[in-house]
C-alpha cells in the first residue's frame, strides 16, 4: 500500500516507522528539513519537505496512486485541508487527521461524506482523557485494553513482593485460581518472556492478562491489589485534558482539585466547571499539597505538558501519601519505564493516537488492535473466517509465529480463554498477543485463502 | 558493530560476483581462447566463498539484522576491497598477470571504473578476460552495493546505510519511497541507457563483442578497451560520436535521466549542476579545439571531434582515447590535467570531486566576497531554489580538503618512489579521480605495469578511495570509528 504521512512528530515518524515495517511504501511530508533528515538515517521512507497542505507538495508526492494520508501535524487546519485536498483531488480512499480543537471533534456531521470527508478524526487529548478513565476504573491495573466491545479486558499490572503469587508457576496458578484468565505475556527487566505452564512467576514481573470484564476487580484483589475506586482526585496541570478529564470526573461524583500554575487559566477553568476545586500554584509544591490533604487522595494524575515534571510530580505526591498516581507522557520510550519506578499508570495520548490510526487501518479482518507496553507487542482482535488456515484445527497444532499467544475466544457472546485443545470455529472473536515484527505473518494467517475466494 | 551481519552481507555480495563470472564465461567459450578454465575456477572460489559466509553468518530468527551507520562504511569499503580481491582472480588463474598486486590492480581499476591499466597487448589477450575486464566496470559503475540492495530484499532500512556509504553525494534524497526499490529505478535506467548505446554502437558497424565491451566501459565512465589504440582503433567518426555522447549521459545524475524518461525534459535543463557540466564540457572543448586547430591541426571538425571525445572523457573519467593526446600543445594538456580535478554530477556513475560541489564551493567563494561589501546582507548558498545549509557546505570543504590532501600524500609517495613530476603527480589525480591514462610515463602506449609495485598500491587505494568518495574509506582510518 502507498501512503503519505504529514507531520514527522512522534506520532507521525511511529506511523511512518510501523507501516513501513509492514511492507508499505511510506512518503514523509514535514516543514522541518533537519527533522526529516534525521528521520532518513532511520527509516525507509522517502521524505519531502514542505507543507502537508501545499497541493504542489501533494502532487510531488505522488497523491494520485495514494491509498492513504494520515494527516498528524500539529495544526488542525493543515490536517484538515490536506485530507480535503486528497479527497477532491484524487480520492485517496483512506483519510485520517487529527484533530485537537475541543468542540471541533465533536462535530461527527462535519466531517462525514458530504462534507469534508475525513474517514477517521483523532483527539489525543480524549483518548488521553479516555485511558485515565479506564485506569480509574480498574484501579490496581496499569493498563486496561477493550476487546469484544469491552466484554474482554486485557490488563497490565506488576507483581508486589508481598504477592502470595511469587515464586508459583503458571499451571499451579491456574490450578489455584478458578476462574478463567490467561497471562499472555510478562515483561520481565525489560523481556518479554512468552509464558509456558512452567514459568515462574517472581515479584516485579509485568504481566498482561486477558479476562472478561466482570471478573476483572476479583482477579486484581487476588493479586493483592487495592481495587478501591476513586472519591478524591488530585490533577496537576490545567490544559486541555485535565479540563476534559474533570468534566468527566464530575459527571461521576467525584471529589475534583486541578492544581495550574496560571492565574488566568484557573479562572477559565473555575467558570467552565462547577463543583471541581481549582488551585492557583505547583503542583510539585509540598506546602500547597499538604494543605489540600494529599493524603486523602486516591489519586494524584499529572497533567502537565512537560512530562519529566509530570513524573517527579506523580512520585511527589504518592510519597506524600496519596495512593495512586498517574501520569502524561508523551515519549514513548519512556512508556515502559514507568511502572518499574512505583507510579501506577501511564496516559500516553501520542501512543493512543497510534493504536486507534492502528486500530483503524488494521481493519477488515483484524477488527482491533492495540500496541502494548513499549511498542515491541501488538493485541489484535480477529473474526475467525470459514476460509482462514486457523479455524477447525486444535490450537496445540497450529505453528504460529514465535511469541504469539491466543488470549481469548467469543463464542456466541461467551467467553472462552483457550488451551490447547480449544478448536477455533468460524465466526469466533479471536484475540492475540503476538510481537510487532510478526503482525504480517499473522495477517497472513489470517487472510491465506481469504484472497483466493476474493 | 555487529560482525555476523557484516559478514554475511559480504557473503551474498561475493556470492553476487561469483554468478556475474558466468557472463565472461560464456563469450570465453563462444570465442575458445583457452581461458575457460581460469574463469571457471574464479566463478567457483568466489560463488563458494560468498556462499559459505553468508550461510555461516545469515542471522536467525532471534538476532537483529540491523545496521547502525558504521557497519555500513565497514561493509561497502570491505565490500569493495573483496570485489576488488575476488574480481582479480581470473587474471591470476590465467596466468595474464601472474603478479598479485598487478591482478588486484586491474581488478580494482575495473571495478572502481578507473580505466587505468596494467596490461598492454589487448589485441592478443582471450575474450572472456577482455570481457571480465569490461564488465567490472559496467558493475562498479552504478555500485556493487547499490546492485545488491536492489537485488537482495533482506536490507530494509539497512539498506539506506550502504546506499548511502556507496556514494555520498547521490545524497538521501530517494527516488521511490523505498531503497531497494530506487537502487532498482537506478539499475534499470542505467540498463535502458547501456541497452541504446550497444544498439547504436552495432549500428555503426561494431562487432557485438566491442560494441557491448565498449558500451559497458562507456556507461560506467571506466574506459577499458579491447585494444590498445583504445576507441582509436575503429577510426570512426560517427562511434567517436555515439560515444562521446553516451560519455556525458553517463557524467548526468541518473535522476535526471529518469525525469527525462518520465517525460518531465524540463526538469533536466532547469538543473544548475547539469548546465554547470554541460558549461565545463563546452568550455573545455572550445579550448582544446583553438588549441588544436593553431598548433598541430589544420581541419576544423577533426579539432571539434578529438577536442570534444577528450573534453567529455577526461571530465567524466572515462578515459577513452582516441588520438596521441600526448603530442598535443600544452595548452590541451593542461585543460585534460584539470579537467581530472571535476568529474560529472553527483549522483552519475563519474569519480572525481564532481561539478556539484565544485559548483557550491564557487558560489560559496562569491557569498564571501558579496558579504565583503555588503556586511550586513544575509544571503546564502542556494542550490536552483534551495538553501544550501552551512553544515552541507562544511561537509563539502571537508570532502575538498582530504580529496586535496590525499592527491598530495600519494603524489609524495610516488615521487619518493623515483618517479618523474609529471608521471607522480597525473597518476595520482587520474586514479584518485577515477580517470584512468595520465601523463608521462603512464600516458598510452605506456602502461602503469612498469611503475614499482608500491606505486601500484597506493594508486589501488586512491581508486577506491576516489571511487567511495574519501569519507567512506578514511573513516576507517579514525581511531574514534572503532571505539565502542
Amino acid at each position: 500500500m502507498k501512503a503519505i504521512v504529514i507531520g514527522a512528530g512522534e506520532v507521525g515518524y511511529s506511523i511512518a516507522d510501523i507501516l513501513s515495517r509492514e511492507g508499505n511504501d511510506i512518503i514523509l511530508i514535514d516543514r522541518d528539513e533537519s527533522r526529516l533528515k534525521a528521520i532518513a538515517e532511520n527509516l525507509d521512507v522517502q521524505t519531502i519537505v514542505g507543507s502537508g497542505s501545499n497541493p504542489r507538495i501533494l502532487k510531488k508526492a505522488k497523491l494520485e496512486q495514494t491509498e492513504m494520508i494520515v494527516a498528524v501535524t500539529d495544526s488542525d487546519e493543515t490536517n484538515i485541508v490536506a485530507c480535503l485536498i486528497a479527497s477532491a483531488k484524487s480520492k485517496v480512499p483512506i483519510k485520517i487527521a487529527r484533530i485537537r480543537t475541543i468542540d471541533l471533534d465533536r462535530e461527527s456531521d462535519l466531517f462525514g461524506k458530504d462534507h469534508l470527508n475525513i474517514d477517521l478524526c483523532i483527539n489525543p487529548e480524549r483518548e488521553a482523557v479516555k485511558k485515565a478513565m479506564r485506569l480509574m476504573e480498574y484501579a490496581g491495573a496499569s493498563e486496561v485494553i477493550d476487546f469484544a466491545d469491552g466484554r474482554i479486558k486485557l490488563i497490565a499490572f506488576s507483581i508486589e513482593a508481598t504477592c502470595g503469587m511469587v515464586g508459583k508457576n503458571l499451571e499451579e496458578f491456574s490450578r489455584i485460581y478458578e476462574e478463567d484468565a490467561l497471562i499472555a505475556s510478562i515483561l520481565r527487566n525489560d523481556q518479554l518472556v512468552a509464558p509456558s505452564g512452567s514459568t515462574v512467576l517472581q515479584a516485579k514481573d509485568y504481566i498482561l492478562v486477558f479476562v472478561e470484564s466482570s471478573k476483572v476487580v476479583p482477579l486484581l484483589r487476588f493479586f493483592g491489589k487495592d481495587t478501591k475506586q476513586a472519591e478524591r482526585v488530585f490533577i496537576m496541570g490545567g490544559g486541555t485534558t485535565a479540563l476534559l478529564l474533570a468534566e468527566e470526573l464530575e459527571e461521576r461524583g467525584v471529589t475534583t482539585k486541578i492544581i495550574e500554575k496560571r492565574q488566568n487559566r484557573c479562572e477559565v477553568i473555575s467558570g467552565r466547571l462547577n463543583r471541581t476545586i481549582c488551585l492557583h500554584g505547583d503542583g510539585t509544591s509540598q506546602d500547597l499539597l499538604r494543605e489540600e490533604n494529599i493524603q486523602e487522595a486516591d489519586y494524584f494524575v499529572a497533567l502537565t505538558s512537560d512530562e519529566e515534571a509530570n513524573i517527579l510530580g506523580a512520585l511527589l505526591a504518592k510519597q506524600m501519601g496519596a495512593k495512586r498516581a498517574l501520569c502524561l507522557v508523551n515519549k514513548i520510550e519512556y512508556t515502559h519505564l514507568i511502572p518499574m519506578i512505583g507510579i501506577d499508570g501511564v496516559i500516553n495520548p501520542r501512543q493512543a493516537t497510534i493504536g486507534k490510526i492502528l486500530h483503524y487501518i488494521r481493519k477488515g479482518k483484524v477488527i482491533s488492535s492495540t500496541p502494548l507496553s513499549d511498542e515491541k507487542a501488538e493485541a489484535v482482535e480477529f473474526i475467525a473466517l470459514e476460509t482462514s488456515d486457523i479455524t477447525g484445527r486444535p490450537l496445540r497444532v497450529m505453528k504460529f509465529p514465535p511469541g504469539t499467544i491466543i488470549g481469548a475466544i467469543i463464542r456466541h457472546d461467551r467467553v472462552i480463554i483457550p488451551s490447547g485443545e480449544t478448536v477455533i470455529l468460524p465466526g469466533d472473536h479471536v484475540i492475540l498477543v503476538t510481537l510487532r515484527s510478526a503482525i504480517p505473518q499473522i495477517e497472513k494467517i489470517l487472510t491465506v485463502k481469504l484472497d483466493y475466494f476474493g | 558493530m555487529k560482525f555476523r551481519n557484516i559478514l554475511y552481507i559480504l557473503g551474498a555480495l561475493l556470492f553476487f560476483l561469483g554468478l556475474a563470472m558466468v557472463f565472461p564465461l560464456l563469450w570465453s567459450i563462444h570465442y575458445g581462447d583457452g581461458d575457460q578454465l581460469a574463469l571457471i575456477l574464479s566463478l567457483m572460489l568466489t560463488g563458494a566463498t560468498g556462499a559459505i559466509l553468508y550461510l555461516i553468518f545469515r542471522p536467525g530468527r532471534n538476532d537483529d539484522p540491523t545496521l547502525t551507520h558504521r557497519d555500513g562504511f565497514i561493509i561497502v569499503s570491505l565490500g569493495w576491497i573483496l570485489a576488488g580481491a575476488f574480481g582479480s582472480l581470473p587474471y591470476l588463474f590465467s596466468g595474464i598477470l601472474p603478479n598479485v598486486v598487478d591482478a588486484f590492480f586491474e581488478s580494482m581499476s575495473g571495478f572502481t571504473t578507473t580505466g587505468a591499466t596494467v596490461l598492454s597487448g589487448l589485441d592478443s589477450l582471450p575474450r572472456g578476460i577482455l570481457f571480465w575486464r569490461s564488465f567490472t566496470q559496467w558493475l562498479g559503475g552504478m555500485g556493487i552495493i547499490v546492485l545488491s540492495i536492489a537485488i537482495l530484499p533482506l536490507l530494509g532500512v539497512g539498506g539506506m546505510q550502504l546506499y548511502k556509504a556507496e556514494l555520498p553525494s547521490r545524497g538521501s534524497n530517494k527516488l521511490k519511497p523505498r531503497v531497494a526499490e530506487t537502487a532498482r529505478t537506478l539499475w534499470l535506467v542505467y540498463t535502458i541507457l547501456s541497452a541504446i548505446e550497444f544498439i547504436l554502437l552495432l549500428v555503426g558497424g561494431m562487432d557485438s563483442f566491442n560494441a557491448l565491451c565498449h558500451t559497458f566501459s562507456s556507461m560506467s565512465s571506466g574506459g577499458f578497451s579491447t585494444s590498445d589504440a583504445g576507441v582509436g582503433q575503429f577510426g570512426s567518426a560517427y562511434i567517436d560520436g555515439i560515444i562521446t555522447v553516451f560519455m556525458f549521459a553517463a557524467g548526468v545524475n541518473f535522476t535526471l535521466h529518469y525525469s527525462l524518461f518520465t517525460g518531465n525534459i524540463g526538469a533536466v535543463f532547469r538543473n544548475s549542476e547539469f548546465r554547470f557540466f554541460l558549461g565545463v564540457v563546452l568550455a573545455a572543448t572550445a579550448a582544446i579545439t583553438f588549441n588544436l586547430r593553431f598548433n598541430i591541426l589544420d581541419d576544423l571538425a577533426g579539432c571539434v571531434r578529438y577536442a570534444s571525445f577528450h573534453a567529455v572523457s577526461f571530465t567524466t573519467g572515462t578515459g577513452f582515447t582516441t588520438a596521441e593526446y600526448t603530442a598535443w600543445p600544452t595548452l590541451s594538456k593542461a585543460v585534460l590535467l584539470l579537467l581530472m580535478f571535476i568529474g560529472g554530477s553527483a549522483g552519475s556513475t563519474t569519480g572525481s570531486i564532481k561539478c556539484l560541489r565544485i559548483m557550491l564551493v564557487l558560489k560559496h567563494a562569491y557569498v564571501e566576497l558579496y558579504r565583503l561589501v555588503h556586511p550586513h546582507a544575509v544571503k546564502t548558498v542556494k542550490l536552483g531554489t534551495r538553501i544550501v545549509y552551512p553544515e552541507t557546505m562544511a561537509s563539502i570543504w571537508g570532502f575538498l580538503i582530504l580529496y586535496l590532501g590525499l592527491t598530495l600524500a600519494a603524489f609524495l609517495i610516488l615521487a619518493a618512489l623515483g618517479l618523474d613530476l609529471l608521471t607522480a603527480f597525473s597518476a595520482v589525480a587520474a586514479t584518485v579521480g577515477n580517470v584512468g591514462p595520465a601523463f608521462g610515463a603512464v600516458s598510452p602506449p605506456l602502461t602503469y605495469g612498469n611503475l614499482p609495485e608500491l606505486a601500484k598500491g597506493i594508486l589501488s587505494f586512491c581508486m577506491l578511495a576516489g571511487r567511495l568518495e574519501i569519507y567512506t574509506l578514511i573513516i576507517l582510518f579514525v581511531p574514534e570509528f572503532w571505539k565502542k
